[in-house]
């Protein structure tokens, strides 16, 4: 009975995770795998595990893949808030002894602050999963004596600063112990020797406190620190053996108490303009135009990345002209954005830049994109839309380069292998539908652009090509906008 | 007997393979191409590859001195100590390299080609560059990195991972000399970071009186002085599928700053409105700079009008003040731009860039590297070197007896550093792109450039602890403007 109950509680988080990330927020999902790019090399794995904490980051990454589908995201999602909460409580019996179901529910704590934690989209899976490892090593430290000598400098290679759960339950689990004391100051010695030897070109704080947990390398998030320490809490708070006098009552509470908490806490720390953005950004990547519009109808966050994206879909839709006032607008910044140094805002720009017929400013969106990236990871949909922009060029040396990294991963490699088979072969390439309409489409004459002079550029794509009736459209919402600039 | 197991293994190799062997009379096609190549002694091993589809690859390589050795698996990968003992011992002399292929079970055996090695030696201890990713306005990543040239070893001498946020500048030496170097910092924590003899200082070389900060720098061969030229750059794009990007100044002066006190020397003379000035270069005598001079204009708009003269000014190592300046070669009058002058260390040489205009050479496909006598002026073009693609930034070894620059010339965008040696009349040999363990794997499958890429004597002495610490505290030696 008390075996089921506890299965059935810990399936019922899956699924409410699940469930969540396939529902709710799927776009943080995408954009999690539009900001890495695994790659099955061997040189690959050995720049992850030559940092402290690779091997948690190469397994994220590997995870992260999956994330190309909704669906793939959701399930490895799941799967990481029940092993999470799963392996607290075999950390916890042992431990000591474990206590009945009121304490059980205590170890989905840290799995229901991860998912309020990974509201925050900069948050990386290589934190779950290294907090995922270093409490499977628990049961191993607890009982390891002298071996923790060699377990504690590998346990932080491996999984990074949060090997410092462990330590700290063993430490607290034989608080006695002089010699599990000294472990804990044998643990400092080794972050920072560590830091010496491994990861020198990094500031010392990320040795204390993880390099790639989180992907804006100059900020420290309070949760990254309070959960590894809930964790050792409820780790040592079941292993105690509590017991209340009301068993089923104190469980229904807890459970209740937490599920209010973790839906407050999804509520304050997932911000609706980023929610929104990122859905807009997830919805153009797979065509659903209309349901971007359905949207913003709704709700539109008032910036320029929202208006671009509105208005992108309403062209795509054909409404561009005869709808654009009815949305929000900010000037034709709205319209094609300039080159913004973040990994998000561009794409939509760069997208459809592209269609118009300018290769060369979507290779540079694209670009900047990618290099925005904080954490100096590369992009797989970036790097895909720079092969792209080589290929209409007739720059295959680079293009090549592009589709042989891409050809090593999972989800880009049919594309890249596809795409490879036209290099070096002009006929092939403008025989291409798409390639051969860039270069139908693409400017004549050579010469700099500047982003004030977009619109006259536009009117040059159209007066070469009376067909790219996109280039019209944008010209004359261009005006339409810009007229409003000078008259508010 | 041990020492004498693989040569005789490789010889069975050779027996087993010559019974099906088809022998072609065409050179190999091998990447990177090393064929006809000069390489210093004690170079690292020039490691090569056959093109993808040949699975299986074996090289005798035989000295005209004497000495052999041979390399079979995926690639030809020779064993360090033992090339090394090679190309000692065949130093004036040159190699033969015997090479064959297996593609689909078949051996191929190409014609034999071979390789120089020189008796100048290239005594540095290796280069230092930075890596970049090319591309447009945002890094990632980026670092400096220092190379042994006698090994495949590289250290970063510091990434810009420990300054979240700051872009890092490129390593300046003085004279390939480790112990007096500068790079600058850019970003909300800007500086210019100076290191002598092991001290570091963080300094803001910005001052009311000029336009910026210190850019391209350059160090009196004496180390008290340093001169720098200060341009706002910006970019813009071309639309067309010949070029992609446009490096430009809005404005450009040249400062002479004294280490001393930290204070600038401001000439009016190089700091004009109607002029560009830009990468000053002292001569290893330390009394001539030379630099580039373009008539101003509005860019973007007028970028293809900006064409640099190479001038040449007396300069007073006592008093770090300017002489008389005058044209050396006046080639804006016909249509060309020179940039990046470099004079080798034993006064001989200038080398330079030229392009059809512009300051920055590598974005041009046409810019190569051109060589002027200084004893006689006569200037040419550096034909026994340059390719189709950009030729842009490079480096004279201490000795002078060999150089380096960059290239593009590989896949048209990612740059690579070459290395050619020089004879007393100026004549160069073919040259060889930086060897790596394997080749076609490291350059095809990295996204960076090697970035101003230099010659170094020894190790680049860094501490990077400490350094996370400086930068963000602020503390900074702030330039003055000398009265």
């Amino acid at each position: 009975m008390e075996k089921n109950y506890r299965i059935v509680l810990t399936l019922l988080l899956g699924a409410a995770v699940f469930l969540f990330w396939l529902l709710c927020y799927p776009q943080a999902l995408s954009y999690q795998e539009q900001n890495q790019l695994f790659l099955f090399t061997w040189d690959y794995l050995g720049e992850r595990l030559s940092l402290p904490g690779g091997l948690a980051d190469y397994l994220s990454e590997f995870l992260v893949q999956f994330f190309y589908y909704s669906w793939g995201g959701a399930l490895v999602m799941a799967l990481l808030a029940i092993l999470l909460q799963r392996s607290l409580w075999w950390a916890a019996r042992s431990a000591g002894r474990a206590g009945e179901r009121s304490a059980y529910i205590l170890t989905f704590i840290p799995s229901l602050l991860m998912l309020v934690y990974m509201g925050d989209v900069e948050v990386l899976v290589s934190f779950p999963s290294a907090l995922l490892l270093s409490i499977a090593l628990c049961p191993l430290f607890t009982g390891a004596g002298w071996h923790l000598l060699w377990l504690i400098p590998l346990g932080w290679w491996l999984t990074g600063a949060v090997i410092a759960v462990p330590v700290l339950v063993t430490v607290l689990t034989h608080w006695r112990s002089i010699r599990e004391w000294g472990f804990l100051l044998y643990t400092a010695l080794v972050f920072q020797a560590g830091h010496r030897l491994l990861s020198p070109q990094y500031p010392p704080k990320e040795a204390w406190f993880g390099i790639n947990y989180y992907r804006l390398v100059e900020t420290l998030p309070a949760l990254q620190v309070v959960i590894p320490l809930v964790c050792v809490f409820c780790i040592l708070v079941c292993g105690y053996g509590l017991r209340v006098r009301r068993p089923v009552l104190a469980g229904l509470l807890t459970t209740l108490v937490l599920a209010a908490g973790t839906f407050a806490g999804v509520r304050t720390t997932y911000d609706r303009d980023t929610f929104e953005t990122l859905a807009y950004d997830y919805l153009i990547r797979h065509e659903r135009y209309t349901d971007v519009l359905k949207r913003a109808q709704k709700y539109q966050p008032r910036n320029q990345v929202s208006a671009c994206s509105v208005n992108f879909c309403l062209f795509m839709n054909g409404q561009l002209l005869s709808r654009m006032d009815d949305f929000y607008q900010c000037g034709t910044a709205g319209l094609v954005l300039p080159s913004i140094r973040d990994n998000l805002s561009d794409i939509t720009s760069a997208r459809l830049l592209w269609m118009m017929g300018m290769p060369n400013i979507t290779l540079q969106y694209y670009f900047d994109l990618q290099e925005s990236i904080q954490n100096g990871r590369k992009s797989g949909r970036f790097l895909s839309g720079m092969a792209d922009c080589n290929i209409a060029n007739g720059w295959y040396g680079p293009a090549e380069k592009y589709l042989d990294l891409l050809a090593h991963s999972l989800f880009y490699r049919r594309w890249a292998m596809e795409k490879k088979a036209l290099i070096r072969n002009d006929a092939l390439v403008s025989a291409d539908p798409v390639y051969g309409y860039i270069r139908q489409v693409r400017f004549r004459d050579d010469f700099i652009t500047v982003y004030d002079g977009l619109d006259l550029m536009m009117g040059i794509l159209y007066n070469q090509n009376k067909n790219n009736f996109m280039a019209a459209e944008y010209y004359t919402a261009w005006q339409r906008l810009k007229k409003k600039e000078v008259q508010p | 007997m041990r020492r004498w197991l693989p040569a005789l293994a490789g010889l069975l190799l050779l027996a087993a393979c010559k019974g099906k062997t088809t022998y072609v009379e065409t050179l190999p096609e091998i990447y990177p191409d090393y064929i006809g190549v000069t390489i210093p002694v004690d170079i690292a091993p020039m490691n090569f590859n056959l093109p993808e589809e040949y699975d299986k690859v074996y090289v005798k390589v035989t000295g005209s001195r004497g000495g052999e050795l041979t390399a079979r698996g995926g690639w030809a990968d020779f064993p360090k100590k033992k090339w090394r003992r090679l190309t000692e011992q065949n130093a004036g002399g040159t190699l033969l390299f015997t090479v064959l292929g297996r593609r689909n079970g078949q051996w191929t055996q190409w014609r034999d080609f071979i390789m120089y090695v020189s008796e100048v030696p290239l005594s540095d201890y290796g280069i230092t560059y930075r890596k970049i990713a090319p591309g447009y306005t945002t890094y990632s990543r980026i670092g400096l990195y220092q190379r042994d040239l006698h090994s495949f070893r590289e250290e970063p001498i510091i990434e810009s991972t420990l300054t979240p946020g700051q872009c890092v500048g490129c390593h300046t030496p003085n004279a390939a000399r480790p112990s007096q170097f500068l790079f600058h910092l850019r970003g909300q924590h800007g500086a210019t970071l100076i290191q002598q003899d092991g001290m570091r200082e963080w300094v803001t070389t910005k001052t009311d009186s000029t336009i910026g900060n210190m850019a391209y720098c350059y160090w009196h061969p004496g180390g008290r002085w340093l001169a720098g030229s200060i341009n706002p750059v910006r970019q813009s794009f071309w639309t067309g599928d010949e070029r992609v990007i446009e490096v430009f100044d809005l404005a450009s002066d040249i400062v002479i700053m004294d280490m001393k006190d930290h204070s600038l020397i401001v000439d009016p003379r190089l700091n004009t409105k109607e002029y560009f000035e830009t990468s000053p270069v002292f001569t290893p005598d330390g009394l001539t700079l030379y630099f580039g001079r373009s008539e101003a204009h509005t860019v973007p708009a007028e970028t293809e009008l900006i064409r640099y003269d190479l001038m040449r000014a007396s300069f007073n190592p006592e008093t770090g003040r300017i002489g008389t300046i005058e044209t050396v070669l006046p080639a804006s009058g016909e249509g060309h731009s020179v940039t990046f002058p470099r004079p080798s260390y034993d006064g001989r040489w200038l080398m330079y860039n030229l392009a059809d205009f512009s300051v920055f050479p590598i974005d041009h496909k046409e810019a190569d590297l051109w060589l002027m006598d200084l004893e006689t002026g006569e200037t040419r073009p550096l034909e026994e070197v340059n390719s189709p693609f950009s030729e842009s930034f490079h480096s004279w070894s201490s000795n002078s007896g060999w150089f380096l620059f960059c290239s593009r010339r590989d896949d048209g965008l990612y740059v690579q550093v070459y290395f050619s040696s020089i004879d007393p009349q100026g004549h160069c040999t073919k040259p060889f792109v930086l060897p790596q363990k394997n080749p076609r794997k490291y350059y095809h499958n990295t996204l960076y450039s090697f970035n101003v890429p230099d010659f170094t004597r020894e190790k680049v002495q860094f501490d990077t602890r400490g350094v996370y610490r400086e930068v963000f505290s602020d503390e900074r030696v702030q330039a003055s403007v000398k009265p």
